[in-house]
């Protein structure tokens, strides 16, 4: 069931486009990444998806939600970069944002409380904010966009900016997040899309490019790619390699040869075969699977 | 309640940093300023060694009414300069730091946001105000003669409403633009060009509230309510309403991310 379907959605800055045309759905209860280069116009989407900016046309509909009514009691957002009250503690933060939301005082600490635990901020939960590190504040971001029990919860980058410790803590908050609610958030990193998500938007100058399960993804994208590693020079055996019939394409990376083949099971064959009837002196032979980020090259090089 | 919730922030938040403290202190130091140089100027000029034996010194009476008007004259210029400064930030501060962004993406009412903010600054300014004339009461039944407590509680009546509009004009310009500097000297600029067309438009403006502080003098004077000061003051309580509905019209027409 779509939770969110928009359609043809067009912001323009000062008459140059930074979303055109943009038109997706996002299913109710999966985790959804948004990827694409900086200046695709992720934090754009989000931030209309949000209501923070008005879109210069297209709509954006919630299931069961007529277009004007408040959405932002559904919705949960965690900005880029979070600015917070510095003089506020993690606590007060929380409890103060789910009052806005119309929560009772006892409601909003409770939840407050658990919150805080959830995200490893318990022992910081007296402390203001301005003594908070970048990974404390970014889990405190994400509790306050949580605290109301929102439908759909939208991160803008929620791990490009923390340490490997902080990335990690994040997540694996967000694969259990995952259960209770749809999640939207967009990252340039593509590892951590493929790590959590779902589904996939990739989105390229402003556009949707390409969208579905992960899965789908990689069948259309599927390409073979085979790493072999050699002693000696190896553009004596790029030719070489090359020449074979179910061998494509075939370019050297960093004393790799990169070969994409059309048949894995062909292609193995036909090189493992040479490499032992003309004794290759190969120091490595690895397959590869489509990464996210050859769908990504492809997709928007397509 | 919303608007409570919205209203207690923002007075925690003025606490903490400090302008419970430093608000009151300088609106008294305003108030007392000029009634205390004036009575003590003789042993000052004595403590600064003093004039020629024979200079004639001819230092004038002064009547309580003369004093109350020196400390709303200390209002009227430093005390708008110190109202637009301690409010400068008050939304455009959180515009610009993004800290807007977590808070109005949750289901806040504009109106409540914008008149929580209003009515924390003007309890701030009523009660500052109000401590600086207490102040400045006690020193001119002290040294200048006495004056009623109604009297001041009229005084405080007409100009507290002066300073409120002050305010409201500072919320205003904080919903129109992003930069805290640019709202103080907006605020200071439209005080001073509402008292220069009151200046050169005197015959036909005689209800704006730039002329309140007068009609004060006349009131103390007099010992009855002006019907201009009326007149001044239901204008000035409409002006505030406007703009406390223009700023919450053109907050919400504004973008909140940019």
């Amino acid at each position: 069931m779509a939770l969110v379907t928009v359609e043809k959605l067009s912001k323009k800055y000062d008459s140059s486009p930074a979303v055109s045309q943009t038109s997706f759905q996002l299913t109710s209860g999966k985790c959804v990444a948004l990827i694409g280069p900086n200046g695709a116009g992720k934090t754009t989407t989000l931030r209309m998806l949000s209501g923070l900016l008005k879109p210069t046309s297209g709509t954006i509909a919630f299931a069961g939600m007529s277009q004007n009514s408040d959405i932002r009691n559904s919705i949960g957002y965690l900005p880029q970069h979070p600015v917070f009250f510095k003089w506020m503690t993690g606590k007060e933060f929380l409890v103060y944002v789910s009052r806005l939301a119309y929560l009772s005082k006892p409601e909003a600490l409770r939840r407050a409380k658990n919150l805080l635990e959830r995200v490893g901020l318990a022992e910081s939960a007296n402390r203001r904010i301005s003594k908070y590190s970048g990974g404390m504040k970014q889990r405190l971001g994400i509790a306050q966009a949580m605290i109301h029990q929102p439908m759909l919860l939208m991160l803008d980058e929620p791990v490009s900016s923390l340490d490997p410790i902080g990335r990690r803590d994040v997540l694996t908050l967000m694969e259990e997040l995952k259960e209770d609610m749809t999640i939207l958030f967009s990252t340039h990193i593509l590892g951590d899309a493929d790590e959590v998500s779902d589904e996939v938007l990739l989105m390229h100058e402003g556009k949707i490019i390409e969208s579905g399960s992960m899965g789908e993804l990689r069948q259309k994208y599927q390409t073979a790619k085979i790493k072999l590693g050699f002693d000696g020079d190896l553009r004596d055996y790029q030719e070489k390699v090359t020449a074979l019939p179910t061998v494509i394409e075939c370019y050297i990376q960093r004393d790799v040869l990169h070969v994409t083949v059309q048949n894995m099971t062909a292609a193995r064959h036909d090189i493992l075969t040479a490499a032992s009837s003309e004794e290759w002196p190969l120091t490595s032979f690895a397959v590869n699977r489509a990464s996210l980020e050859d769908m990504f090259m492809k997709a928007v090089n397509s | 309640m919303q608007w409570w919730t919205l209203f207690q922030k923002e007075l925690i938040e003025n606490v903490r940093n400090v302008k419970w403290v430093w608000v009151p202190l300088v609106m008294i130091l305003l108030a007392v300023m000029d009634p205390l140089t004036n009575y003590y100027l003789p042993q000052i000029i004595d403590a600064a060694g003093g004039m020629p034996d024979d200079t004639e010194i001819q230092l004038p009476e002064y009547q309580p009414a003369d004093v109350v008007m020196m400390s709303l004259g200390q209002f009227s210029s430093m005390g708008v300069l110190v109202i637009a400064l301690m409010s400068m930030g008050v939304i455009s501060g959180e515009r610009k730091s993004g800290v807007s962004e977590l808070i109005l993406v949750k289901p806040v009412s504009y109106l409540n946001y914008i008149t929580a903010k209003w009515a924390s600054l003007a309890l701030l300014t009523l009660v500052a105000f109000s401590l600086g004339m207490l102040a400045s009461w006690y020193y001119i039944n002290l040294l200048f003669g006495a004056l009623s407590f109604g009297a001041l509680l009229q005084v405080l009546l007409f100009y507290g409403l002066w300073l409120l509009l002050i305010v409201s004009i500072s919320i205003f310009y904080n919903t129109l633009v992003k930069t805290p500097g640019l709202v103080a000297f907006l605020t200071i600029a439209t005080v001073m060009l509402m008292g220069l067309v009151t200046t050169i438009f005197s015959h036909i403006l005689e209800w704006s509230p730039n002329r309140i502080s007068t009609y004060i003098q006349q009131m103390l004077t007099t010992g009855s309510v002006p019907s201009d000061l009326t007149g001044a003051a239901i204008v000035t309580l409409m002006m505030i309403v406007f703009l406390i509905f223009g700023s919450v019209y053109t907050f919400r027409k504004k973008e909140l991310a940019s």
